[in-house]
């Protein structure tokens, strides 16, 4: 109960003229760039911080839960307009619905995806109101010695066990701890890997990295290995809207996708992708039609879309709850709100009350605007798509400029762009993942910090990590994740020779 | 699987920028290496400041030998698909360079010629990169997108950007 006296009072947060306008920008301004070829939600969120600059926190982060979820939508409108996933969770999306687009059934696949998104969007943010305090209390107990293992599986879940290469995962993400280290150490003052320059004793700030490995590797990677000719845009005439069988056969997929995503979001497990290929798999298996799957079924894109929508409401729980972001996004946001000086973690509902539930109250609020967005203005934000690329790709290396320049008014900022937008497009050509790197680089100053309190503690027993019941637990399954996948590939392979 | 399994005597080719690569990683573990131990330990501390770095350090001279070896016995990256690119075109390495060389003279000179200027020849590189020849137009476009921006950030948002040149005008 004492969750929805909460939300009540983030709805009347959330509910004033100005915070609402912010939502509107915040869901409309998300949409818009996150239907931009190229840009996921990660890099939407990103991009967009700067807007927010001066804004006050409550309203600033009313508007980052509308760019949140309006970069969801409008990636899944890309992925079946264009058959260009813009993240690998809307792989699926591309893949399915675009084959109902190229079918004539673009408006149903974009409406399923809409909907679909809605309602999952709603039940998980349900799920994420009345999880997220009780969580929060049991967090509170938590000691630094289990928050450096709980930091350490989220480490090795989303670098080595799903990735495709464990190893070169891992090396992203000891990459992204080395870019982490730089700057000041906070507890002994000490400066590391400065080299001397005064604008690297406050450390890399996060935005460079994000945007630079992101935006600037991206332009680079594509300018590198142009597709030519058009890119083959589906038209859409009119709003997005379903039948009456589309709905019947929308809505199990919407609800199971939901069951399948928000677990998975919430979780360290290495973001949504798991979940929409199962939601998918499981959708062909219960299907009446399997026969359809691959050549345009509706559930195709109904069950992983949800899958995925359930997803990004899940990462938001460990995030605030514990300050522990599961996919590059929640990343983004984690350090948002450390560039207002806040900690997510389960003192953050005590501290900032009326700027969490505010934040909550405002995704419900989102998901509705979304859904009003969505459907009738469907062929604008297709529209979008015929930009053509030169001029795309300008655009988004101007307003990368305009984020990273606007953090210090620096021009030495911009030169470590450039260079994180080298080293992001090295690791498109050698197949080195990003995600792993963005945590490292904002969850290892973190680790650190958790280790050290937990070593001082312990009056420096390292004995600590293995005794203290919770933390031994974790390690354990830290130790799993490492080596089980290993086994199991081991095993396959011997059983194929 | 119809092919037979490849026999140790041929070994698949080792591939150069993989192995450059590599070793580049390796090298820059050690280096950090080297710096940690430059680190002093700090003082009434149980952990000082340099523990960590040294972990990561190790960490990463170990995985990047790692990749070495597997690189070695053969292991190649495949280069990513993302939308918009084609990987059986030749790779192109001309147009990231004028990208690149367009990003630091634009950055060069935003503090002294402004942010509108500093931009436009960042956004003009970029589309010349992608194959746009039409000059004029791309130069209109150019200044349209930097000054919409500037101006939406600073007279909207309150942001400080240079106004170098157009000082007084804007």
């Amino acid at each position: 109960m004492e969750a929805l006296t909460s939300l009540l009072a983030g709805f009347e947060t959330a509910l004033t003229p100005i915070n609402l306008l912010w939502a509107l920008i915040g869901v409309t301004l998300g949409t818009l760039v996150g239907v931009l070829p190229g840009i996921g939600p990660a890099l939407t969120v990103a991009l967009l911080l700067p807007v927010t600059a001066k804004l006050p926190a409550v309203s600033a982060f009313i508007m980052f839960a509308g760019i949140y979820y309006g970069g969801m939508f409008g990636g899944s409108t890309t992925s079946i307009l264009l058959n260009t996933p813009g993240e690998s969770a809307s792989i699926i999306t591309a893949l399915e619905g675009n084959k109902m687009a190229r079918k004539g059934r673009a408006a149903a696949a974009l409406a399923t995806a809409a909907i679909g998104s809605f309602i999952a969007g709603t039940i998980g943010t349900l799920l994420l109101t009345f999880a997220a305090p009780a969580i929060a209390e049991i967090a509170v107990q938590i000691t630094p010695s289990a928050k450096f293992a709980l930091i350490m599986l989220a480490f090795v879940t989303i670098s080595a066990t799903f990735g495709g290469s464990p190893l070169r995962g891992l090396l992203s993400l000891f990459m992204g701890l080395a870019i982490g280290l730089v700057g000041t150490d906070l507890q002994s003052g000490q400066a590391r890997f400065a080299l001397g320059r005064p604008e690297l004793l406050d450390g890399i700030d996060f935005i460079t990295v994000v945007i630079g490995l992101f935006a600037i590797g991206e332009t680079l990677y594509v300018a590198s290995r142009l597709r030519k000719g058009k890119s083959d845009v589906i038209k859409l005439e009119g709003g997005a809207t379903m039948s009456k069988q589309d709905w019947r056969r929308s809505w199990g997929p919407w609800l199971r996708g939901t069951a399948l995503g928000f677990p998975f979001g919430a979780i360290p497990a290495g973001g949504a992708e798991i979940p929409t290929f199962l939601s998918y798999t499981l959708e062909k298996r219960l299907s009446k039609h399997p026969e359809e799957f691959g050549h345009g079924a509706i559930e195709g894109v109904a069950g992983p879309e949800a899958a995925n929508n359930a997803s990004a409401a899940g990462v938001l729980v460990p995030l605030l709850t514990l300050g522990l972001p599961t996919s590059a996004t929640a990343a983004i946001l984690l350090a948002a709100f450390q560039q207002y000086g806040l900690q997510p973690g389960p003192l953050l509902f005590l501290t900032n009350g009326e700027l969490v539930w505010g934040l909550i109250a405002s995704l419900y609020i989102g998901n509705v605007m979304l859904l009003a967005l969505n459907l009738p203005l469907a062929p604008v934000w297709a529209r979008l798509l015929l930009i053509p690329r030169p001029f795309l790709y300008a655009g988004i290396l101007v307003f990368s400029t305009v984020g990273v320049y606007s953090l210090n008014n620096s021009v030495f900022d911009l030169g470590l762009l450039a260079l994180f937008g080298v080293i992001g497009y090295g690791m498109r050509r050698f197949d080195f993942p990003v995600t792993p790197a963005i945590i490292g680089v904002v969850l290892g100053p973190t680790a650190e910090a958790q280790f050290r309190t937990a070593l001082q503690q312990s009056n420096g027993d390292f004995s600590i990590f293995v005794r203290q019941p919770l933390t031994a637990f974790l390690m354990l399954c830290v130790l799993a994740a490492l080596l089980v996948p290993q086994v199991l590939k081991y095993r396959a392979s011997r059983r194929a020779a | 699987m119809t092919q037979p399994p490849p026999t140790p005597s041929t070994r698949p080719p080792i591939s150069v920028p993989d192995l450059l690569v590599a070793l580049a990683l390796t090298a820059l573990g050690a280096a950090l290496f080297l710096g940690s131990r430059e680190i002093p330990f700090g003082i009434n501390a149980v952990v000082g400041p340099r523990v960590f770095p040294l972990i990561v350090s190790v960490g990463l001279t170990v995985l990047g030998l790692l990749l070495t070896v597997s690189v070695l016995r053969g292991d190649r990256a495949e280069p990513a698909a993302e939308e918009d690119t084609d990987l059986t075109v030749p790779v192109n390495l001309a147009s990231p360079g004028i990208i690149l060389g367009g990003f630091v003279l634009g950055a060069a000179v935003l503090t002294t010629a402004g942010f509108v200027i500093g931009t436009a020849i960042m956004y003009f590189s970029v589309a010349w990169a992608f194959g746009e020849r039409r000059v004029g137009l791309m130069a209109g476009v150019a200044l349209a997108v930097a000054l919409v921006t500037y101006v939406a950030f600073t007279r909207g948002l309150g942001l400080n950007l240079p106004p170098g040149v157009l000082k007084g005008v804007l």
